[in-house]
């Protein structure tokens, strides 16, 4: 994991936020403990309403924290106003002055630092290249197209070299086309300066794609912490494997367990090794949720493989093609089949066999 | 198919023309009301302008084009006095007020909500709720006492009556200004290592220019306008415009009064279109 590799950059601690007092306190964050190291890529992904965007801006400095500490580059800065702490932000409407043009916008920060202009100057012409915008200096933001808008955001919040860059669902006003180039051009900004990001979004997909690391939130709280590969395929609880990527779980039967696998019994008798979580050590006998990730199971012939299906329906996706089944004992089950070769496409109503790969079963708590 | 059925039912049975929406334009009289409304607005300001040109010393019988009534204002002292008086006056109370209006719609605005929020907006606005005659005697009355206390009868009295008077209409587009303007642009700027008074100076401040200017015409304007209050408050020797003509209206009509009036409007005309073009751009 890169924390271990490179010195720590964000460390928040039994972090809480409140908002409003008495009867009308809501809690928006509870303990959220996450070490961010410097140069990481970090997302901060979960559904509207999960704190995310919270925790964005109390790192930001829009929100001061009701408990816990957070620290920047070793400072603790918890108290200190956004002028106070070395981190910019993408906005997610980009928050462009609209009395200013392109080029004093992205000067702003080192005018408010007291740089010299000359070394203002200089900066901004390189940010303008950096972001391909140098044709568009003069222009007012409201003279220019969202896409470009986005850049010079960027652009603005890069300027006075931050050692953090707070994202706040910057692609999300994008359409699909653009939201794609975007993506490859922050990874590319990333990589040429070196400063950590924290983006915060909603798309499970952007999350994998993008990230070094993840932190998956649900109410206020992070539910797991990890690699896009970790956060896929071992997830920790349902919630985590719901919300990443398409799901199916499973009632199963712990045959028996050791430290990090199980041997479980699925429907229909056949045995098949699961992956166990850190922290979760079922007994024999114990009926637990397992996951499996649809293009890990295979059609085979019925009466073969470790579990028997009725199709229901195909449905076409292009490269893939999702195969809805229904186990016996009537569990729901989606399959994905790579459109590869001129598979035959299941009939509706056929019964099959289901192969699973050999990892494919992750244990989950509820 | 239950909710393709419904979805199909209404469209089937629509041979009936549409039904369109209430317009008020369709309703008979419309258009005479319409007339009799706009002539009642403007005929006596087009007939009052049109006699400012009068030959003839009537309001009622056309002798002839002339700018002799013009000219007589122009050259009669009392009313370059009076103008001066009523533009100083127009230009310092408002611009008191809109200070004082900028200052409140920012502490009305931008601070966390309080408890009896509602209850400022209330006294700010008090000019616009109490009747202006209850406000000239309450002045008046204590006005006296002060003058009695302090023997001073400057133009300090009318100052302060006008400047409290224009800050609900300098008060009302700053802060409408203000609540439209989006906040994350503050915020920006304070991410971007600018401290609360750069942001204001930098970003605020700029982009609530129209609305100031806005609020600082229309309390000129107010100002310029207030007979009620002003004729309450005023000592001797303080005349406006608008009291000094209605003094004279009460003695003789001449079309002298028409010609001040006419420029008077004219004057109004020029800010309340300034008014409209700063509003409508940025805006």
């Amino acid at each position: 994991m890169k924390d271990t590799r490179n010195p720590p950059e964000i460390e928040i601690a039994r972090l809480g936020k409140v908002f409003g007092t008495g009867a009308a306190a809501f809690r928006a964050l509870s303990d959220i403990d996450l070490t961010i190291a410097q140069g990481e890529f970090f997302t901060l992904l979960g559904p509207s309403g999960c704190g995310k965007t919270t925790l964005l801006r109390v790192i930001a400095g829009f929100e001061q924290p009701s408990d816990g500490s957070l620290r920047i580059n070793g400072q603790e800065v918890a108290g200190k106003g956004p002028n106070a702490r070395p981190v910019n932000t993408v906005f997610q409407n980009y928050a462009l002055f609209p009395h200013m043009s392109v080029a004093q916008n992205i000067g702003f920060g080192l005018k408010m630092l007291g740089r010299a202009k000359s070394e203002i100057d200089a900066t901004v012409d390189e940010m303008l290249a950096l972001v391909q915008m140098a044709h568009l200096a003069d222009r007012k933001p409201a003279e220019i197209s969202g896409g470009q808008q986005q850049r010079v955001a960027l652009a603005r919040a890069l300027a006075p070299r931050p050692r953090v860059l707070l994202l706040d669902e910057p692609l999300s006003a994008l359409d699909l086309k653009l939201r794609k180039g975007m993506q490859s051009e922050l990874k590319r900004l990333q990589g040429e300066t070196g400063i950590t990001f924290v983006f915060v979004t909603h798309d499970q997909e952007e999350a994998l794609t993008m990230s070094d690391r993840i932190a998956v939130m649900s109410d206020g709280r992070i539910l797991q912490t990890g690699t896009p590969h970790e956060i896929y395929h071992a997830p920790r609880e349902r919630f985590v494997a719901d919300f990443i990527g398409d799901t199916n779980f499973l009632q199963v039967e712990v045959a028996e367990a050791d430290g990090t696998a199980a041997q479980v019994t699925l429907p229909g008798g056949a045995r098949h090794l699961a992956r166990l979580p850190a922290g979760l050590r079922p007994g024999a006998g114990a009926r637990v949720t397992v996951v499996i990730r649809p293009e890990q199971a295979q059609l085979v012939a019925p009466g073969q493989g470790v579990l028997a299906a009725t199709v229901e329906r195909s449905v076409f996706f292009g490269t893939d093609t999702h195969v809805h089944l229904v186990l016996d004992g009537g569990t729901p089950f989606v399959l994905r089949r790579q459109n590869s070769g001129a598979l035959p496409e299941p009939a509706p109503g056929s019964t099959v066999g289901l192969t699973l790969a050999e990892g494919a079963l992750q244990v989950v708590g509820d | 198919m239950a909710e393709a059925s419904a979805r199909y039912a209404p469209a089937a049975e629509k041979p009936r023309p549409r039904v369109r929406n209430f317009d008020v334009r369709r309703l008979p009289g419309f258009g005479a009301v319409a007339i009799f409304t706009f002539v009642m607005l403007y005929a006596p300001i087009l007939i009052l302008v049109v006699f400012s040109f009068n030959a003839a010393p009537s309001q009622a019988t056309w002798g002839g084009f002339s700018l002799q009534w013009y000219e007589a204002a122009f050259n009669n002292r009392q009313v370059r006095e009076v103008s001066i008086r009523s533009l100083w006056l127009a230009l310092v109370a408002s611009g008191i007020a809109t200070t004082v209006a900028t200052l409140a719609a920012l502490g009305t605005t931008r601070v966390r909500r309080f408890p009896g929020q509602t209850m400022i907006y209330a006294l700010i606005n008090q000019p616009l709720m109490v009747p202006e005659i209850v406000t000239g005697v309450a002045l008046l009355i204590f006005f006296a006492a002060i003058k009695v206390q302090t023997g001073y009868t400057g133009m300090g009295y009318l100052v302060a009556a006008h400047t409290a008077f224009c800050i609900p209409f300098a008060y009302l587009p700053i802060r409408a200004r203000l609540e439209t303007m989006d906040i994350t642009l503050e915020r920006a700027a304070a991410d971007l290592y600018a401290s609360p008074f750069q942001a204001f100076r930098h970003v605020t401040l700029p982009l609530l220019v129209p609305g100031i200017m806005a609020g600082f015409m229309l309390g000129f304007v107010i100002s310029l306008d207030a007979v009620v209050i002003t004729e309450f408050v005023k000592s001797a020797g303080q005349d406006t415009l608008p009291t000094y003509m209605l003094g004279q209206l009460r003695r003789n009509i001449t079309p002298e009064m028409n010609a001040i009036a006419t420029l008077f409007l004219a004057l109004s005309l020029c800010i309340v279109t300034a008014f409209f073009l700063l509003t409508r751009k940025r805006g």
